[in-house]
């Protein structure tokens, strides 16, 4: 059969689907970073959720604690963060009742990238760093891509302040630039918890996205404890 | 004849006749809609405010309407946007609620689990393309506690002292972050309603898709009270000295 | 009923050379073994009563309810099989869902135990399946005022003004039929229907039991809802003292 003849309407061209389509992506804002030390791992992100120049709430939080004591940090689309989360914590406490054992740090950050990488064709708009402790009692901080790829890092710092603050880590976290500095040194608590409050702080005076509440978690081997600091409300 | 080149009847043609081909369709812009709705916490529970009018495009459309649903014993919802996916989400929480109601175990859903629910049901219908064209306001008073929730079309959610959809996030939400934020404990109902009166008068003078008869809810721990369409005392002989763009 | 089928009684395939399926009276045997069920329609609501016959006394009171709720306003007690039951009920909640979601309407109760009809017969026709064990009294209060259907089985449904299925349903109906059902209210009908399923217990047979009431009228907002604590208290005692009368009168009748 002459297939022009047939009754069923032609499909209208490729293009015309793609053009005047709905964004189901929303940028919430808001930063988080990681650095991992010899014992401990620390996350820090700010409280804020935006949508362009409106607050929406001052206090959302974006940082979670997951059931093996791991932080999952995220910036981007909230839904989108809070979904990964769901679904993340869901895998690991699936884990615990098939093995009878908490997920371990390294294994959770391949299921991370695994359930990102599951969402290929729309994914979460999402920039997670993930933190626990590794088999040998390290602090341990992973950085992935929307998409699933996944590094381990000392440093790392995704969001809406990213620019500002990851040099920034780079240069003290990293010792990038410094002349004597040894690169491998790990930093102490103390040190990463003045590096990441100072971070949140200075960043919040540039970037309108970032600000009210600061979140900081810190994994060892006890668990993960927050804490809470205040930043600028403007 | 040949069967297939037959042509259809002018009246069979188009969307109906070609639903089942072509390209799929989704919801690109709302049709029917409601404005703002806005909502915060007080002393006793949560208030929230709705006008009546469901607007087509910038016709005054349906001027009856009430975009305040009392989901359960302890829980309001307030919408705007979509009215027809509205009555949709309305339908699907109905069920959930006959639902529970048949499970007959002695729970009651509470607020923050009706949130939830919401909230799913807006982030997978957005994660299939195909999202329900609103933004609610969920408030309740569950197990003690006030929730005030919001959730979109985008499944974006967020939890305030205060809220508001639409035009209230701009004009609206400054007032209540001045009034409300940080004293939600101390407002009395009295109180409560002088704001949220206030609230819907600069909505009513300001954005034009909003309408002088409204619904005001409440929910205590007495449970959810939704009052009859009222209207707020105006005075637009303000216009008359207001000078700038296009006078 | 002759209980040997000489091989005409294993399928529901299958008619018996008399024209009868002896699948489908098997399983009306399996409701007559169950504790009592019975229903009142009376001038302003329906109620619900059971037997629930317990096997055990450390079962929580109140638990394994036989009587359940499909949609809000529809009551289902039934005789029989509990896991047959729980089946049914399932369904007429997805009835009612369905009718909701098509129509935003309560599913009327004739639409109701037309369905629920249709589907218990189904279950008499294939010899792949097994009908159910279960006689389902459907009570409902609907633009038409109070209704009460029983489905069978066999898939036959009718309304009643009264009916009654399991053990004591003999007893039951001859109570029931004294009783004037229209003019009733549902108050009266509830301390009623605790006394004739008080009547109908066999102490003999089954010690423990408990009753389980229900109804659908003004009272409960037009919903199905079990009877509030103190009206379930009240007509125990009423059906209690009842009984207590009828043994004084029968030790009168032996000193006679």
């Amino acid at each position: 059969m002459d297939l022009a003849m047939q009754a069923r309407p032609m499909e209208a061209p490729i293009e015309a689907h793609n053009h005047n389509r709905w964004s189901p992506y929303v940028d919430n804002g808001g930063t988080t970073l990681a650095i991992a030390g010899a014992d401990y791992v620390l996350v820090a992100s700010d409280t804020r959720q935006s949508d362009g120049y409106l607050i929406n709430s001052r206090y959302s939080p974006k940082a979670f604690v997951l059931s093996n004591n791991a932080v999952l940090g995220t910036s981007g689309c909230s839904a989108d963060s809070k979904r990964l989360y769901e679904v993340l914590e869901q895998r690991a406490q699936l884990y615990q009742h098939r093995h009878d054992r908490q997920i371990s740090t390294p294994a959770l950050a391949q299921l991370l990238s695994n359930t990102m990488y599951s969402r290929r064709m729309l994914p979460y708009y999402v920039f997670p760093v993930l933190a626990g402790i590794d088999a040998k009692g390290a602090g341990a901080a992973y950085s992935y891509d929307a998409v699933g790829n996944m590094q381990r890092v000392t440093g790392v710092c995704f969001g809406s302040a990213s620019a500002l603050i990851q040099p920034f880590l780079d240069n003290q976290v990293r010792f990038k630039n410094q002349r004597d500095a040894d690169p491998n040194r790990l930093l102490t608590r103390e040190e990463a918890f003045k590096i990441a409050v100072d971070a949140f702080t200075s960043a919040t005076e540039r970037d309108i996205y970032t600000g009210d509440y600061l979140e900081i978690f810190i994994v060892d081997a006890a668990g993960a404890h927050k804490e809470m600091r205040e930043l600028k409300h403007d | 004849m040949d069967p297939v080149s037959l042509e259809l009847p002018h009246t069979l043609r188009g969307p109906q006749a070609t639903a089942g081909y072509g390209p799929t369709t989704r919801t690109t812009q709302p049709i029917v809609t409601g404005t703002s709705v806005v909502a915060f916490k007080y002393k006793d529970g949560i208030m929230m405010a709705a006008d009546c009018l469901a607007s087509y495009g910038s016709l005054a459309r349906f001027r009856n309407e009430n975009r305040l649903m009392k989901v359960n014993e302890t829980t309001v919802l307030g919408v705007s946007g979509d009215m027809g996916d509205f009555q949709h989400m309305k339908h699907k929480l109905e069920d959930v609620m006959t639902h529970e109601y048949d499970m007959d175990d002695g729970q009651a859903l509470g607020t923050k689990s009706v949130y939830k629910c919401l909230s799913n049901i807006m982030y997978g219908r957005r994660t299939n393309i195909n999202p329900l064209w609103n933004s609610f306001i969920v408030g309740g008073v569950d197990g003690g506690e006030r929730v005030l929730g919001y959730v979109d079309l985008y499944g974006t959610t967020y939890m305030a002292d205060s809220l508001a959809t639409g035009f209230g996030k701009h004009l609206a939400v400054p007032i209540l972050r001045r009034r409300v934020e940080g004293r939600a404990d101390e407002i009395t109902e009295e109180e409560a309603v002088a704001i949220m009166d206030d609230c819907m008068r600069v909505l009513l003078y300001r954005d034009c898709r909003a309408f002088n008869k409204l619904r005001r809810a409440k929910v205590t721990a007495q449970g959810v009270e939704i009052s009859e369409p009222y209207s707020l005392a105006t005075n637009w002989s303000y216009a008359e000295s207001i000078v700038g763009y296009g006078v | 009923m002759t209980s040997i089928g000489t091989g005409y009684d294993l399928s529901v395939s299958t008619y018996s050379p008399d024209g009868r399926v002896f699948q489908v009276e098997y399983a009306q045997k399996a409701v007559d073994n169950s504790g009592t069920a019975i229903g009142l329609r009376v001038k302003d609501g329906v109620v619900l009563a059971v037997e629930k016959i317990k096997h055990s006394r450390l079962l929580v009171p109140q638990s394994n309810r036989r009587i359940m709720t499909a949609g809000k306003h529809i009551g289902v007690a039934s005789a029989g099989w509990m896991s047959d039951t729980r089946h049914l009920v399932k369904r007429a909640r997805d009835e009612a869902h369905n009718y909701h979601s098509v129509y935003k309407a309560d599913i009327p109760a004739k639409i109701i135990a037309e369905r629920m009809g249709m589907y218990v017969q189904a279950y008499t026709l294939y010899s792949s399946v097994r009908p159910f064990g279960v006689s389902t009294i459907l009570a409902c209060v609907d633009k038409d005022g109070p209704q009460l259907y029983m489905v069978e089985p066999s898939g036959q449904f009718v309304g009643y003004r009264g009916c009654a299925a399991g053990k004591g349903k003999q007893v039951a109906k001859t109570e029931i039929e004294k009783l004037k059902l229209e003019e009733l209210t549902v108050r009266e009908a509830v301390k009623e229907a605790a006394r004739i399923i008080y009547a109908a217990h066999d102490e003999a047979k089954d010690k423990l039991f408990e009753l389980e009431l229900s109804w659908v009228c003004a009272e409960s907002g037009m919903l199905h809802a079990h009877v509030p604590q103190d009206v379930l208290a009240d007509a125990i005692q009423h059906a209690e003292r009842s009984l207590d009368e009828d043994d004084d009168d029968e030790m009168e009748d032996e000193d006679l």
